[in-house]
């Protein structure tokens, strides 16, 4: 279970790669020479000051960081208000893997270009709520494989990580002559159920 | 690590035992064992006892704590608090397991205590799932983990440390300021490659 280069830049990393593909509506700051035939609806051969249009977010990244501004990027729908609110009432019930397949690794890139900084929290506090759910899916994942299904990526790592571990120690807990297991008593006691009796058996 | 890895660990650690046969020192890299002689209690690693158990070449003297009054004293413990008791050895659940698997016949009521360390083990698992939740949830800044053992640590890795360090990757990756140089320099001082969420190695791709 290494964690060796979580943390390094890595530049070949896939999951950076994916995310940055996403394209992020955004409007033209100035008018740009040569560049009209980005923009397919139009005939001009300079991209013209002041049209909407998606870019990938590696060239809004870029582009967007001189002083005079190129491009003004704009949030992604699935981070705006509406969304935001969404993911506040109940960010379990959520399907974060069809809004996006790296939620929080793209949030983390967006959030920037959010004037008033609520993306920040927003994203923070939905992998908070989440988290519980994920922990409880790794415990028994047999339950629902459906749920599994409304993974961001970065959760299901986490989940494949956590559910291989206890894995692992269920059948280190199981494997000997004599198993060491609950009274009779406590697996009648329906709260105590959560000890996984389905491999046991 | 694996739980095998931890049961590796917790074999190191002593036990008495009766040999049935005599012999000199044995020299070990850990260190010498015995001298072993008939019928005199004599302290050797748990896999050593083990391994003589299985050859029927010894009796095991089980821990002091390895008995149902004990345990049971300890359950109601372990009851009462919110936080964890003190567990009588780093390894109990190593020990058990293999005392209970090796010789029953040793122990007395070996399947009541079989039993009762199930109990403690399920409770305190399911305490560390509720404070572990309880944790991410509320933000807390830290948790009291006094008295947990290495092989119940163990069970919440690596879903806790890794979701503690994404949630500070995205609490800590920078809202760029306004860049006063020129374009060049803050062209290359973009912090892009910084925030690849990356856990695994790449042995997944």
């Amino acid at each position: 279970m290494p964690l060796s280069v979580s943390y390094t830049p890595n530049y070949y990393s896939l999951e950076d790669i994916l995310a940055t593909q996403e394209r992020i509506p955004c409007r033209v700051a100035q008018t740009i020479p040569k560049m009209g035939h980005l923009n397919s609806s139009s005939v001009d051969v300079d991209l013209q000051e002041g049209t909407v249009m998606e870019f990938p977010l590696w060239l809004v990244n870029e582009v967007c960081v001189s002083r005079v501004p190129i491009l003004n990027p704009d949030l992604p729908k699935i981070y705006k208000e509406s969304y935001r609110e969404i993911l506040k009432a109940d960010a379990c019930a959520v399907d974060l893997h069809r809004l996006n397949l790296h939620f929080y690794e793209l949030g983390s890139y967006v959030k920037k270009f959010d004037k008033k900084n609520d993306v920040h929290q927003s994203i923070i506090d939905t992998f908070r709520s989440r988290f519980r759910q994920l922990i409880n899916l790794a415990d028994n994942s047999i339950s629902d494989p459906m749920v599994q299904q409304r993974l961001d990526t970065l959760e299901r790592k986490l989940f494949n990580d956590a559910y291989k571990a206890r894995v692992k120690l269920n059948i280190w807990l199981e494997h000997s002559a004599t198993v060491i297991e609950a009274a009779n008593m406590v697996v009648n006691h329906k709260k105590r159920k959560r000890i996984n009796l389905e491999e046991l058996l | 690590m694996d739980p095998d890895e931890l049961e590796f660990l917790g074999e190191k650690s002593k036990i008495m035992i009766i040999p049935t046969f005599n012999k000199e020192n044995i020299h070990l890299i850990s260190g010498d064992l015995g001298p072993f002689r008939a019928s005199l209690p004599s302290q050797v690693p748990l896999w050593v006892a083990t391994l003589l158990k299985k050859q029927k070449r010894c009796k095991i003297i089980p821990p002091d704590w390895m008995n149902v009054e004990y345990l049971e004293a300890l359950k109601e413990q372990e009851k009462q608090t919110s936080g964890f008791t003190r567990m009588p050895s780093d390894h109990y659940m190593v020990e058990a397991k293999l005392l209970l698997d090796c010789a029953p016949d040793d122990i007395p009521n070996a399947d009541e205590v079989k039993v009762i360390i199930k109990d403690i083990w399920d409770m305190r698992m399911s305490k560390i799932r509720s404070s572990v939740t309880k944790l991410v949830k509320n933000s807390d800044f830290y948790a009291a983990v006094d008295n947990l053992t290495i092989m119940e640590i163990n069970s919440v890795r690596p879903i806790l440390p890794h979701a503690l360090d994404n949630l500070f990757r995205m609490k800590h990756i920078e809202q760029p300021k306004p860049s006063q140089n020129s374009n060049v320099s803050s062209f290359l001082m973009s912090k892009r490659a910084s925030t690849s969420f990356q856990l695994s190695n790449n042995e997944d791709y």
